[in-house]
């Protein structure tokens, strides 16, 4: 008595022996019967059927229980389910009389009982086929066959060769019918269709006989007559001995009270509430695979991600833990777990290192220094980057101390609005650079907030190793790269091509390269072991860019350097720096600044800087210990003009990168900001160093009027000039102008 | 910068090419640093206080006393749980990455993870 469900997967059926079902396949036609040992469903029109053998007689008894489940289910090709659903329910009662009466002497079971008290019983019920009166003749036809042959069958039960007769004569006769169905669908619509209507059996569903009879009625007077006769029998009854009354007594039991406890059941609340994000989550995570899971996770709040850096597997099973009890929490998150109050000391130690070890922390420390030195000097850097400052609401306006320069100015007091001045904003330093003298500095060329600051001495005594330190506009107090050498920095440049290429030049003559953007602490390249390196100070390194190659594969930058040595080197960057010994400074003055140790008649003393005017390009400055700042045109060989304001040696000047009548020079002890178009006798604006510092190097920045003042204790500090107005453009016309007049005047 | 070249220089000296290399003094040169930084941070201007607390709200590293830490601790992992959840449930494919709250007297600063929260209490007026 086995339900079976065969699946389909082509349109054959599979044959299962153990349970005796035989069903045949089906072609095409989404028929089949539903076939059990209950089952007594027949699709009237299946061609041919599947019939199930009951192995016992009492499932005859049983079979009275119509229920049609335990079906087959039937898939076609493609795995859909086209399970045919009956298109009648079988009456249980009707069946249940004629079955009984039918199969009263048979006792041998396994027949085809189900299908012929359904085939019977298709007959009986035809009215109830709806539109399917064809397949009325066809059951009908059936039927009688069923009934000549289950004559036959009765002996022949369990043969299987019977029951293919069987089959064969049914579906020979379902075949017909079959055939004729198909007919119809062709040619349905033009057809005429013959429909006889029979009456068919009365059922009786309800029969209440009725308790009085009509007067009129035949029995009346029957009825009459008992009645009579009863009510003299009641009459009778009294004092009749016929009639005996006697009293009972029926025992009842003692009742007896139990008690039965059980055990209280607690019912909690469990909510949890499903994000968006949450759903997306697992959603991800599902797709990844179980692989991704923790397998202690429970499924029932929610699969947890296994984040990339998960510090140690050992914790899985508490963090699982504390998962599972976020679920007995009412209205808990599915998501990340509360606050485990407990937990096991021993796993503290390793857990809190990993958590410091982790780069994600390293990178969240970074992002929150930066987020609070933003804080700290946000006017200052609004300053830099020329936007308006705000004040905050909140901050109780306090005295600022003012600085040497501004002290000087807020002497004058109407007017130390409109001057010309320079106000500090801030410095880069830090205890790493103090005490150190700030030789170069240069700002890199793809990210104009980054600055890198070399530290050397000058002369030759007292020389500490030197320092490369790489600031960022964003942290004031501390450098983003720290590079230590062996002796002190003399110069510095960054390249244009490759911008995180860091050239530095040393007071021992060796040329390093650094790459700025890794953490190495060590230059990518040396000169150290090349033969021809320099053997005195080199003065200047520049990047220089070659629009045409020279030698046919230099056709990015190539590094010159300029020594005491009196030597001007061009490196190849291969394994070690390699130089091709001295080259001419021919093209070179175009492009880049280049320091060249000039022995001229008219100064005294040694050049510090010459520095090209970036807007006249036959116009450059120089500067020396002579105290003096001389302006030249290239094809002159006498100054132009000459500046001289105090009497110390200036140490660096630079030219403007806004206005061409602009530059500005560093002596020892103050920074001067020259402006040719108001004055060629005295500096614009003059700003005294602390004492005891000596000022020696200046750099302007390139995109807002802000120096850069490098001195002789480690600190750069940022001017920013305010009030200097020097016209509309680039003044390039006022110097010429100037430069004319001037010699003119000299003629 | 020397005019002359000095009597004492050697031209032909050779200078070694060894550049020293920083060692941390504890651990990996990465955990140094993290400390460095964590130390640096604390030192700032106006920091009033500086918490590290893991997952389950135990105090790694923090300079404020107990009381004070866990109620931070527990309070600003409940905002940045929702704040987090407010996030993604606009768009699931973003995530927090920082959280600030300005109020009258300081700012709170909270760098949230999975591991860890990282809290800096500051007052930028001062």
């Amino acid at each position: 008595m086995s339900t079976t469900k065969a699946k389909l997967k082509k349109p054959t059926l599979k044959v299962t022996p153990s349970s005796r079902v035989m069903n045949v396949s089906t072609s095409g036609v989404l028929r089949v019967n539903h076939s059990s040992t209950y089952a007594r469903s027949i699709n009237a029109s299946v061609s041919r059927k599947s019939f199930s053998l009951a192995a016992d007689s009492k499932i005859l008894d049983k079979s009275s229980v119509q229920t049609p489940k335990h079906t087959v289910q039937v898939f076609d090709e493609n795995g859909k389910d086209v399970t045919p659903q009956p298109l009648y329910q079988p009456d249980p009662a009707a069946v249940m009389s004629k079955h009984s009466k039918i199969f009263a002497s048979d006792t041998s079971g396994g027949t085809m009982s189900d299908f012929y008290s359904t085939a019977y019983q298709t007959t009986t019920n035809a009215s109830f086929a709806g539109p399917f009166t064809r397949s009325v003749f066809g059951s009908s036809t059936v039927s009688r066959g069923s009934q000549s042959t289950m004559e036959s069958m009765n002996e022949e039960i369990e043969d299987p060769s019977s029951k293919r007769d069987v089959s064969i004569s049914l579906s020979d006769v379902q075949v017909r019918r079959e055939e004729v169905k198909e007919l119809i669908k062709e040619e349905m619509l033009d057809e005429v269709v013959d429909r006889y209507l029979i009456e068919s059996e009365t059922l009786w569903l309800l029969h209440m006989p009725a308790v009085s009879v009509s007067v009129d009625s035949e029995e009346a007077e029957s009825v009459k007559e008992r009645n009579n006769l009863y009510m003299e029998l009641c009459k009778n009854r009294m004092g009749n001995d016929k009639y005996v009354e006697r009293s009972m007594q029926t025992f009842n039991g003692a009742p007896k009270t139990k008690e039965v406890q059980c055990e209280a059941i607690t019912m909690v609340d469990a909510a949890t509430t499903a994000t968006t994000w949450d759903m997306y989550d697992s959603f991800r995570s599902a797709g990844l695979g179980e692989a991704a899971l923790s397998p202690d996770t429970d499924k029932a709040s929610g699969p947890e991600i296994v984040s990339n850096h998960r510090l140690d597997p050992t914790r899985a099973p508490e963090r699982t833990m504390s998962v599972i009890s976020t679920t007995s929490i009412a209205s808990a998150s599915s998501s990340r777990i509360e606050m485990e109050p407990f937990v096991v000391p021993s796993e503290d130690e390793p857990d809190p290192e990993l958590i410091m070890q982790s780069e994600k922390f390293q990178q969240d420390l970074f992002v929150m220094e930066r987020v609070i030195l933003e804080n700290i000097y946000q006017p200052k850097l609004a300053a830099y980057r020329q936007l308006p400052t705000l004040e905050d609401p909140d901050i109780v306006p306090k005295v600022v101390p003012t600085v040497v320069s501004r002290r000087e100015e807020s002497s004058l007091d109407e007017e130390s609005t409109l001057t010309p001045a320079l106000e500090r904003l801030w410095s880069f330093s830090c205890e790493l650079t103090s005490g150190h003298n700030v030789s170069s500095m240069a700002w890199n060329k793809r990210n104009p907030d980054l600055l890198a600051v070399g530290y050397g001495q000058f002369d030759f005594k007292d020389q500490k190793s030197g320092l490369i330190c790489c600031w960022s506009l964003k942290n004031p107090t501390w450098p983003e790269r720290v590079f230590t050498c062996e002796s002190g920095v003399t110069t510095l440049d960054f390249s244009a091509s490759n911008a995180s290429q860091l050239a530095v030049g040393m007071h021992d003559g060796s040329i390093a390269t650094y790459n700025v953007e890794s953490r190495e602490k060590t230059p990518v390249i040396d000169s150290s072991d090349c033969a021809h390196k320099h053997t005195s100070p080199v003065w200047q390194v520049r990047w220089i860019d070659h629009e045409r190659g020279a030698s046919g594969e230099d056709k990015g930058e190539t590094l010159i350097s300029v020594s005491a040595d009196g030597r001007i080197s061009k490196w190849f960057l291969r394994k070690g720096l390699d130089c091709i010994g001295p080259v001419l400074p021919q093209s070179l003055k175009v492009v880049g600044n280049l320091s060249i140790t000039l022995t001229s008649p008219c100064s005294q003393g040694p050049l510090y800087r010459i520095t090209w005017s970036p807007f006249c390009s036959d116009v450059f400055l120089s500067c020396s210990s002579d105290w003096t700042i001389q302006l030249w045109r290239q094809d002159l060989f006498t100054p132009v003009l000459g500046f001289t304001s105090t009497q110390s040696a200036v140490y660096d000047v630079m030219w403007s990168p806004k206005w061409a009548t602009v530059f500005g020079a560093v002596n020892e002890g103050r920074v001067e900001i020259w402006d040719l178009g108001a004055s060629i006798l005295d500096p614009t604006i003059v700003s005294l160093a602390s004492p005891g510092v000596k000022l020696t190097s200046l750099l302007f920045a390139t995109e807002t009027d802000c120096i850069l003042v490098g001195d002789s204790d480690g600190q750069v500090s940022v001017y920013q000039l305010k009030n200097l107005t020097v016209g509309e453009g680039t003044q390039v016309d006022a110097l010429d102008d100037i430069i004319g007049s001037t010699l003119a005047s000299q003629l | 910068r020397p005019d002359v070249i000095q009597p004492g220089y050697e031209p032909g000296t050779v200078v070694t090419d060894a550049v020293p290399q920083t060692t941390a003094p504890l651990g990996s040169p990465s955990e140094a640093e993290v400390e460095e930084t964590l130390k640096r941070i604390q030192t700032h201007k106006g920091v009033i206080g500086t918490i590290v607390v893991n997952a389950e709200g135990i105090p790694i590293r923090t300079t404020l006393d107990n009381s004070t830490t866990v109620q931070y601790a527990g309070l600003l992992h409940q905002l940045t749980m929702k704040a987090r959840s407010t996030v993604r449930d606009i768009d699931p494919q973003n995530d927090l990455t920082f959280l600030r709250i300005r109020s009258k007297k300081h700012e709170i600063m909270v760098a949230p993870d999975k591991e860890y929260l990282l809290i800096v209490i500051q007052n930028p007026s001062e």
